[in-house]
C-alpha cells in the first residue's frame, strides 16, 4: 500500500507537546485553537474581550521576540511574556504527503 | 397638569463612543467641522474633546468619547467612557443620545462593545463605518439586517471620504425626537441564575435616584457582577452596600459552577458570532490584504527595524531643519513686537516687566512652537496612517529591557525637541506606571534650548583640537553631552522602574489595525489642538513663572545707583570735543560709552537683585563644583528657560549686547578672561565641563516643571523630579570637577 496521494495528519507547529502548548511555542503560519488562558484575571478577562476566548481560534502571523496574530479578522500584537500565558491546541494541518 | 415627557432639553447631548482605530475621530470631525473645543475632564488628564453639531438649526453638543473595547475599562481613558455612559461624572450631562461608531471590517471585535452600550438602553444609532474596507477585504455587510437584528438604526458610512455623513446627522436629528427605547435585553444567552442575580442587583442599583437621564440598570448590574476588580469610577465609587451584594452573588454563582467572568463574554460573543454569520457575505477570499503585505516588511525582524530607525531620523531632523526658518521669524517677529510695545512704554518698572518677564521669557518658550507643529504633524500622520501602533510594537522589545513599553519611545524622541511637546505626548501610554516613569526621565533627553549653553561653554572652555589627529575635540563634548543624557535616562527609567514604579511587566496586546490613508483635516487639526494646548500653557502658566523670575533679576531697586549713573551718563553727555576730534566721532564715542555705563549699572543691578543675592546664597552649594556666584546667578535666571544662561551671563559680565552675533564671541571671550581669586582662570576644561554636566541633569525649565504639574494632577511629582534630578546634577558635576582636576585639566 502506498501512502502517494492520500491525506495525513502532520503537526506542523513545531511544539514538542501535541496537547496544549504556550502561543510562544507555536511556529509562525500555523492556525491554533485557544485552550486555556493561564493570565491573572484582569489580564485573562481584557484577551477574552478582545476576542481570545477559549475555544476561539486564531492564526499566527509572525513569531519573533514580540508575536503578531490574528483573532476574527483583526490583528494584535503580543509581548511574548503574555503569549506564554495562552495555551493553544495546533490545529492539524492537512497536507499531501510527498 | 401637563404630560411628563422626557424631551431632551436644549442642548442636547450626543455623545460618540466606540473602538480604538474605528474611525471614531474623523467621524467627529466631520460631524462638528473645525471648532471642536479640546479640554480635559475633572482631575484628570483624560481629554474632553466636544463639538456643536454642524450643519443643524438645533443647538446639539457632541462628546466624543476615548476609544475604549469594553466597559470594563483597562486604563483611564477607557474610565472615562464608561463613567459618562453610566453618569457618573457630575459635570458631563447624561446623554440624550448615543453614536456607536464600528469598524465594518472588523465587525466581529467591533459588536462586542457596541452591544454592551446598546444594552444600556439610551437612543442609539450605529454609524458603520469604513464599509470601503470591508469590501476590499471581500465582505459585504447588510445593514438592513443589522439594524433588524440589533433594534437600532445602521447608518452605513465611508467617513474619510464624507459619504454617509449627511445621513447620520440627519439620523441623529429625527432620533432625538424618537421615544426612549425600551430596555433591550441581553446580547447572549446566560443561565436563569445568572440572570436572576443580575436582577437583585440592578434593583439596588436603581434604587439609588439617578438625576439624569435613566438607563438600564440590568447592564450595570452584569458589568459589575462580570468584572471582579472594585468598581471604582474616577469621580465617585461604587457604595460598600452594592460591592458587598455584588461580592456575594459572584459567590453563589460559583457555588451554582458557573464561572462569572468568562460566562458573560462566551456568551456575548456566540450571539455576535450568529449575528455576523446572518449579516456578513464572504464575497471573495482575500487572502492577502495590503497591510498583510506591508504588515510583512513593516514589523520584520530587520527591516521593521531600519526602516522605523530611518522615519524617525526623518522625523528628528526636519524638526530640527525645517523648524529653523520659522522659529528665527518667530524670534524675530517676538523681539520686533517686545520693542514696538518697549517704545510706547516709557522707561521704568513696566518697561522692563514686558521687555525683559513678558516678551524675552515668555519669547523664548513660544519660539519652539515650530518644532512643536513638526512634531505633532509627524505623530498625526504616524497614529492616523495605523503605523504608530507597529512602531510601539517594534520598540516595545527595546524599551522593555528598561521596564519601559513600547508607547514610551516617540516621546523621548520628541524631549529632544523640547520636553514640553514630550510630556504632553505621554498620554497615549495607558499604564501610569510607564507614563509616569516617561515624564521623569523625559529632561534629561537634551532638548534644543540646551544647545545654545553647551555651544558657549564649548566654545569658552574646549580647547578647539582634534583628538587623535582628527576627532575634533568640540564636536566629541557635544555628542557626549547628548549621550549623557539619554544613557542617564535609560539608567533613571529601569532604577525607577525596578523600585516605586514597579509593576507586574506590561503585558502587552496591541491592535494593529489595517493601514490606511491619513486625512489631511485630521492631521491638521491635530497638529492645531497640540499647538493650542502648549500655546495656553505658555500664555498662563509659564507667563506667571517668567514674571516672578523677572522679579527676581529686577528687584530691590537702588535709588542710589540709579542718581549715580544718571550722574555717569550726564557727564559722558556733555562732554567737549577735543581738539582734532570730529563732532560725528564724538557722537560715535558719547553713545559707546552710555551703552557701557548701561551695561554696567545692568550687571550691578542684578548682582544686587534678589536673584543676585540668591546667587551668592547657594554659592557655598555651588563651589565645589568650580562654580562662582555669578554663574549662580545664571543658573537661578535660566530656570525660566535654559537659554537665558547666555543672555544672563553678558548681563552679568557687562558684555554690551548691541549686536547679539558679535556679544556671543564677546562673551566666549570675556568668559575666557575670568579669572578666580586665586588667580587661576574660572572657565577651564574642568569647570566648563562641570557645568555642562549640571546642565544635562538639572531641571532648569520652570515650563517643564509647570507642564509636569498639569500632566500628573499634582505637585508631588514635579517636586520630585525637580529634587531628584537636582542632587542628580550635583553629584555628577561634582563627580565631573573632581576627576578632571585630579587629572590634571
Amino acid at each position: 500500500m502506498s501512502n502517494q496521494g492520500s491525506k495525513v495528519i502532520k503537526l506542523s507547529s513545531g511544539c514538542t507537546n501535541p496537547v496544549t502548548c504556550p502561543l510562544n511555542q507555536v511556529k509562525a503560519g500555523t492556525a491554533v485553537k485557544i485552550k486555556q488562558l493561564d493570565a491573572p484575571p484582569e489580564v485573562a478577562h481584557r484577551l477574552r474581550e478582545m476576542g481570545f476566548c477559549e475555544e476561539q481560534k486564531l492564526r499566527l502571523l509572525t513569531q519573533n521576540t514580540t508575536i503578531i496574530c490574528q483573532v476574527c479578522n483583526a490583528r494584535f500584537g503580543l509581548s511574548t511574556d503574555l503569549a506564554r500565558q495562552i495555551l493553544v491546541e495546533p490545529l492539524p494541518v492537512f497536507r499531501q504527503a510527498s | 397638569m401637563p404630560p411628563i415627557t422626557d424631551k431632551p432639553v436644549a442642548p442636547a447631548q450626543v455623545v460618540l463612543t466606540g473602538n480604538p482605530n474605528c474611525g471614531k475621530t474623523t467621524v467627529f470631525n466631520a460631524l462638528t467641522g473645525l471648532r471642536a473645543k479640546v479640554g480635559n475632564y475633572p482631575g484628570v488628564t483624560v481629554e474632553r474633546k466636544e463639538g456643536r453639531l454642524l450643519g443643524v438649526a438645533r443647538e446639539i453638543t457632541m462628546l466624543d468619547l476615548p476609544g475604549t473595547y469594553s466597559l470594563s475599562p483597562n486604563s483611564p481613558d477607557e474610565q472615562i467612557a464608561r463613567d459618562v455612559l453610566l453618569q457618573r461624572i457630575a459635570k458631563v450631562p447624561a446623554p440624550d443620545l448615543v453614536v456607536i461608531v464600528v469598524d465594518a471590517s472588523n465587525l466581529h471585535r467591533n459588536l462586542y462593545f457596541a452591544t454592551q452600550v446598546i444594552e444600556l438602553g439610551y437612543r442609539t444609532i450605529l454609524a458603520l463605518n469604513m464599509v470601503d474596507v470591508a469590501t476590499q477585504n471581500g465582505k459585504a455587510v447588510n445593514p438592513r439586517l443589522l439594524s433588524e437584528l440589533l433594534e437600532v438604526p445602521v447608518i452605513p458610512l465611508v467617513a474619510s471620504q464624507g459619504s454617509g455623513i449627511a445621513e447620520l446627522r440627519l439620523e441623529i436629528v429625527r432620533f432625538l425626537d424618537a421615544p426612549r427605547p425600551a430596555h433591550p435585553g441581553f446580547f447572549g444567552d446566560l443561565p436563569p441564575v445568572y440572570l436572576r442575580e443580575i436582577a437583585s442587583l440592578a434593583e439596588l442599583l436603581g434604587g439609588q435616584a439617578a438625576p439624569g437621564a435613566p438607563f438600564n440598570r440590568h447592564a450595570e448590574a452584569l458589568l459589575l457582577l462580570g468584572d471582579s476588580r472594585p468598581v471604582k469610577s474616577l469621580v465617585l465609587a461604587q457604595p460598600a452596600p452594592i460591592q458587598d451584594q455584588a461580592r456575594a452573588a459572584r459567590r453563589r454563582l460559583e457555588e451554582a459552577g458557573l464561572d462569572w467572568g468568562t460566562k458573560p463574554i462566551e456568551a456575548r460573543y456566540a450571539c455576535i458570532a450568529a449575528l455576523c454569520d446572518a449579516v456578513i457575505t464572504e464575497m471573495a477570499d482575500v487572502r492577502e490584504t495590503l497591510s498583510d503585505r506591508l504588515d510583512r516588511v513593516l514589523t520584520h525582524k530587520i527591516w521593521g527595524v531600519l526602516i522605523f530607525l530611518g522615519l524617525m531620523t526623518l522625523m528628528f531632523n526636519s524638526i530640527f531643519i525645517l523648524a529653523k526658518l520659522p522659529m528665527e521669524a518667530l524670534d524675530a517677529g517676538v523681539n520686533w513686537l517686545g520693542q514696538q510695545v518697549g517704545r510706547m512704554v516709557p522707561p521704568g518698572d513696566l518697561h522692563s516687566l514686558l521687555e525683559q518677564g513678558v516678551f524675552a521669557g515668555v519669547g523664548a518658550v513660544v519660539v519652539f512652537l515650530p518644532q512643536i507643529c513638526i512634531l505633532f504633524l509627524f505623530i498625526g500622520l504616524l497614529e492616523d496612517t495605523g503605523y504608530m501602533s507597529r512602531a510601539a510594537f517594534i520598540m516595545d522589545r527595546f524599551m522593555s529591557k528598561v521596564g519601559l513599553q513600547g508607547k514610551c519611545f516617540i516621546p523621548l524622541l520628541s524631549s529632544y525637541a523640547c520636553a514640553i511637546p514630550g510630556i504632553m505626548a505621554t498620554r497615549t501610554i495607558e499604564n501610569f506606571r510607564d507614563r509616569l516613569a516617561t515624564i521623569l526621565i523625559a529632561p534629561l533627553m537634551s532638548c534644543s534650548a540646551r544647545l545654545p549653553v553647551y555651544t558657549l561653554l564649548i566654545a569658552a572652555c574646549i580647547p578647539d583640537r582634534q583628538l587623535a589627529g582628527w576627532i575634533p575635540l568640540q564636536s566629541l563634548t557635544m555628542l557626549g553631552l547628548y549621550l549623557l543624557g539619554t544613557g542617564a535616562a535609560l539608567l533613571v527609567a529601569w532604577l525607577f522602574k525596578s523600585t516605586f514604579l514597579k509593576g507586574p511587566p506590561p503585558l502587552l496586546i496591541m491592535e494593529l489595525p489595517p493601514y490606511k490613508r491619513p486625512t489631511l483635516q485630521g492631521v491638521l487639526l491635530h497638529m492645531w489642538q497640540r499647538a493650542r494646548m502648549f500655546l495656553h500653557s505658555a500664555g498662563t502658566l509659564i507667563l506667571c513663572l517668567n514674571i516672578v523670575l523677572w522679579f527676581l533679576a529686577t528687584y530691590p531697586h537702588s535709588a542710589e545707583r540709579e542718581q549715580h549713573f544718571a550722574q555717569l551718563r550726564q557727564a559722558v553727555g556733555s562732554g567737549v570735543a577735543p581738539a582734532g576730534v570730529g563732532q560725528a566721532a564724538l557722537a560715535a564715542r558719547v553713545e559707546r560709552e552710555i551703552a557701557e555705563l548701561n551695561a554696567q549699572e545692568a550687571a550691578e543691578r542684578l548682582q544686587t537683585s534678589f536673584a543676585g543675592r540668591m546667587g551668592r546664597f547657594i554659592e557655598p552649594v555651588l563651589a565645589p563644583l568650580g562654580f562662582d556666584w555669578k554663574i549662580g546667578i545664571g543658573i537661578i535666571a535660566s530656570f525660566a528657560a535654559r537659554e537665558v544662561f547666555v543672555s544672563t551671563m553678558s548681563t552679568v559680565y557687562s558684555v554690551g549686547n548691541a549686536d547679539p552675533s558679535a556679544s556671543n564671541r564677546s562673551l566666549v571671550q570675556t568668559l575666557r578672561e575670568q579669572i578666580r581669586p586665586d588667580g587661576g582662570r574660572l572657565y577651564t576644561p574642568a569647570s566648563g565641563l562641570s557645568l555642562m554636566v549640571f546642565y544635562v541633569f538639572a531641571l532648569q525649565c520652570a515650563s517643564t516643571v509647570a507642564i509636569v504639574r498639569r500632566e500628573t494632577n499634582s505637585w508631588k511629582w514635579p517636586v520630585f523630579q525637580w529634587c531628584y534630578l537636582a542632587v542628580v546634577a550635583w553629584i555628577m558635576a561634582f563627580a565631573t570637577y573632581r576627576l578632571l582636576l585630579y587629572l590634571g585639566f
